[in-house]
């Protein structure tokens, strides 16, 4: 079949601002975004640039705005984005725009460096594993499944219009230690999402959720992590 | 030169997938300051697509289980080609690497004990793989990134700096080594977003690249696979060791077109997935060769008892090592008992309950509910042989990951040869690339320790001539575009060096290999340096080309069948071609040449796991003569 691509281009060398092109490639319903975007940068403009990397939705390379949602390009086939109007294709919001398709996603991974993502515990490294039941497992696995692909962060309205605001994907790799049995963490990483630019930014809009190409319950993990900063208890 | 950006660091590390972060925790935690260049965005490496888990003797889910036992599998695996001695250490070593990773925070299945689950794989006599669901490979990297931010804010308490001690260098490519005399002293390349050079000063250089299979049309690889550390090696004086074997892995997706190619895991298998044909029939129990058949079921009703009784029973056959599976697959495909889409189908949906399959595979569920559009919790899945890993890799000192030929170069993971021998066992591979990831951080370590001050120098020459080089495919002109070469390349590769090989289509390979590496000479790329695609692309094709050059040459010569490596002409196994290593240098005028090097032999201790027997299938009837009638050593128990 044959569709029309608009993508929003940006070249810094030349452009000041960024504009819509439209682009004709032939693709079959079952090949992704993902795969019309190579088309037009293998056949008809090679200059054309973003991120991509595995290719099936785990290394979280190629989110982008596609119709005006976010969403990984190597997951969403043509045949349920209305091929038969031109497909939208733009950058994800809220971070800098560097070329076309790829944002400069230090802001993104400072946020995350800064809720302490890392096992926190004291004492001596145990000789062999700790155990952990299976329930204990269990209560976060869902934000472990996090892949820092940054759709459900830049989904965020708080996000667009305050940068400073940690962003779900911060708050969803804090939840992941929060509520991890062998970290120790957990109350200084709550005492950083209990400040101005945390958790009560959060306006439970679930535009993060709908984003979230993994299926987190991110809403979910940010609830839970202000009721654990009201109760005081993981 | 002087209006290159530099960096002067002890080590550098090149890629940071699963062995480049493991190695450069290890130099940063042995005090050195310590960089990871890597082409894509951290945490991002091709590592977070596998699927089944760490191999590692921790015998938690079945105690007889440990390293004599998975050393003997992973030589089996290999079909004997493997070095012994990084066999040796890794089936030491990786319960050690294992819990230390989950020291560090990683997530795991558990046992209802509370230990970490281990499951079963092809190949491996016990449940062997930790586990998180069909996600290990990025919970594996994820914990290593945040062990990494761990160390950086810890830096930052001691120095007010959070890069004092280890820096990531994110989506910069490295073009080439440098060198003072025999010795590495850096390394040069380019900003991906910018374009602008960078060269890195450092005694000590760790290649941590990865795969080659970006040279192949059907592959479940990532865009970063096009063999830049084995091609670095190669054009720094270093050598390839068993570059004609190559691994498909049985079972990618086949349909629809756009993600032919895309891994299912094996997992699918390891839970209880058979694989049928078009006749409805379980047809790997026609395809048991003699070395595995006292190990592997005759029946379907003994493979079902073995789920819950492996004491008792025997394994089913799906679970063979993946380059039996593969041409299995392969031949019932050519004889005409294939699936609509050209493959096979594999099926859970009538082996397991749905939530059970949802549970244990939900990336697998996920990955065809929405690629695919097929339920596999009700339906099978189609699916056939894929490029997904090279054996084949810088030739290394077993124990210090050391590059033979090149003072100060080490390689771990994908890139490193001879590990795996002629056929990697699934798991293997999480665990090879923390055990020598580790170990070349070690080496790297004491290398630049040991040189007391007498480090190497970069010269100016050189990077000139790096930065010529580099520059050369923004010439004016209507030559090829990259991505027309890479594709044929891509065909070529597919068609004649493929999982069934022929001297005639090698042959053929090479003289088209020839042609296409004149033509990326020629290659012509417009625009500026910053983010473009299609200089990258012309830059990656020397590495591609010089790679497949290497695999095909030596597949040429290795006139036997073993492991990922299958000849038409040559069916069998030849215990006259098991004492050789086949063995890729670049000679004095740029061409590859392709020597015999004899394999190391292995010591008694290590013959003894084995049963006289089973060796005779492997080694010649002279070596045989020479071995003690019976051996001596720790038998297994």
């Amino acid at each position: 079949m044959d569709i029309t691509l608009k993508i929003r281009r940006f070249d810094p060398e030349n452009d000041t601002e960024p504009h819509w092109e439209a682009y004709g490639v032939t693709v079959l319903p079952t090949d992704r975004v993902l795969d019309a975007l190579h088309k037009v940068k293998w056949e008809v403009d090679g200059s054309l640039t973003f991120r991509r990397s595995c290719a099936h939705g785990v290394c979280g390379s190629d989110a982008m705005r596609i119709n005006g949602r976010n969403r990984l390009a190597c997951k969403t086939l043509i045949k349920d984005v209305n091929p038969d109007k031109p497909i939208t294709v733009e950058a994800i919001k809220g971070l800098p725009l560097q070329k076309d398709l790829v944002v400069d996603m230090e802001p993104f991974f400072d946020a995350y460096r800064d809720v302490m993502p890392f096992l926190i515990t004291r004492g001596n490294e145990p000789t062999r594993e700790r155990l952990q039941s299976s329930k204990d497992r269990e209560r976060f696995d869902d934000t472990t499944k996090c892949i820092l692909c940054a759709a459900c962060t830049t989904s965020c309205p708080v996000y667009w219009v305050d940068g400073q605001y940690f962003g779900p994907a911060a708050i969803v790799n804090a939840h992941r230690f929060i509520f991890d049995s062998r970290d120790e963490g957990a109350q200084q990483r709550l005492e950083i999402l209990n400040e101005r630019e945390g958790v009560w930014r959060c306006r439970t809009t679930f535009n993060c959720t709908e984003a979230c190409p993994r299926g987190i319950e991110i809403t979910k993990a940010i609830q839970e992590v202000k009721r654990a900063l009201l109760t005081r208890a993981v | 030169m002087g209006e290159h950006e530099r960096h002067v660091y002890d080590v550098v590390v090149i890629g940071a997938g699963g062995a480049g972060l493991r190695a450069a925790i290890e130099a940063r935690q042995r005090g050195m300051r310590t960089a990871v260049i890597c082409k894509s965005l951290f945490g991002k490496a091709h590592t977070v697509m596998a699927e089944g888990g760490i191999a590692a003797a921790m015998a938690n889910v079945n105690s007889h289980d440990d390293w004599q036992v998975h050393f003997r599998d992973t030589m089996r695996g290999g079909k004997f080609l493997n070095s012994w001695r990084m066999a040796q250490l890794h089936a030491q070593e990786a319960p050690q690497r294992v819990w230390e990773l989950e020291a560090w925070g990683a997530l795991f299945d558990r046992t209802p004990d509370g230990r970490i689950s281990q499951r079963n794989f092809g190949g491996h006599e016990y449940p062997r793989l930790a586990h998180v669901g069909d996600r290990t490979g990025l919970e594996l990297i994820r914990t290593l990134q945040q062990r990494i931010v761990a160390l950086q804010q810890e830096d930052f308490r001691q120095h007010g700096d959070y890069e004092a001690r280890l820096r990531v260098f994110a989506e910069c490519t490295i073009t080439e080594l440098l060198k003072d005399g025999p010795r590495v002293a850096g390394a040069f390349g380019y900003w991906r977003e910018s374009g602008r050079f960078v060269v890195f000063e450092a005694p000590a250089v760790i290649l941590a690249t990865g795969g080659i299979g970006k040279s192949y049309k059907v592959t479940s690889n990532s865009w970063e696979y096009t063999g830049d550390g084995h091609a670095l090696a190669l054009l720094a004086g270093g050598s390839l060791v068993n570059m004609e074997f190559v691994q498909f892995h049985p079972t990618g997706m086949v349909w629809p077109p756009s993600v032919k190619g895309i891994l299912v895991t094996e997992s699918v298998r390891g839970d209880g997935g058979v694989l049928r044909n078009s006749e409805g029939k379980r047809f790997m129990f026609d395809y048991v060769p003699d070395v595995f058949r006292a190990k592997y079921a005759e029946t379907e009703e003994e493979a079902d008892r073995w789920y819950a009784d492996p004491d008792s029973n025997r394994r089913p056959p799906e679970l063979l090592p993946r380059d039996e599976v593969a041409r299995a697959i392969n031949s019932e495909v050519k004889e005409g008992r294939g699936s609509p889409h050209g493959g096979v189908l594999l099926d859970v949906s009538s082996r397991l309950p749905a939530d059970v399959i949802r549970r244990k595979l939900p990336s697998m569920y996920h990955q065809f509910k929405e690629l695919a559009d097929v339920d596999i919790t009700a339906e099978p899945m189609e699916v056939g042989p894929t490029c997904h890993y090279v054996m084949g890799g810088v030739e290394v000192d077993p124990d210090t990951e050391g590059a033979v030929g090149v003072p100060g170069l080490f390689a771990a993971g994908e890139v490193a040869g001879g590990m795996h021998g002629s056929n990697r066992l699934g798991g293997n591979s999480l665990s090879d690339l923390l055990v020598f990831g580790r170990r070349a951080g070690l080496a790297a370590a004491a290398w630049v320790e040991s040189l007391a001050g007498d480090s190497p120098a970069v010269a100016a020459d050189d990077v000139t001539a790096a930065e010529r080089t580099a520059l050369a495919p923004f010439r004016d002109g209507t030559a090829d575009n990259p991505y027309a070469v890479h594709q044929e390349l891509q065909q070529t590769m597919n068609d004649l060096v493929g999982i069934i090989r022929r001297a005639g289509e090698m042959e053929e390979a090479l003289d088209r290999l020839e042609r296409l590496r004149k033509r990326a000479a020629e290659v012509a790329v417009e625009g500026h340096r910053q983010f473009n695609p299609g200089w990258h692309l012309a830059l990656d094709l020397r590495n591609m080309l010089l790679v497949s050059e290497c695999v095909a040459r030596a597949a040429l010569q290795r006139e036997e069948s073993r492991g990922g490596h299958t000849r038409e002409d040559f069916p069998k196994a030849s215990a006259q071609w098991r004492r050789w290593n086949l063995v890729c240098r670049l000679d004095a005028t740029g061409q590859v040449s392709v020597d015999r090097k004899p394999l190391a032999s292995m010591p008694p201790e290590l013959l003894g796991l084995f049963e006289r027997k089973e060796l005779a299938s492997y080694l010649a009837e002279d070596e045989l003569a020479g071995l003690p009638e019976q051996p001596t050593g720790g038998g297994p128990r």
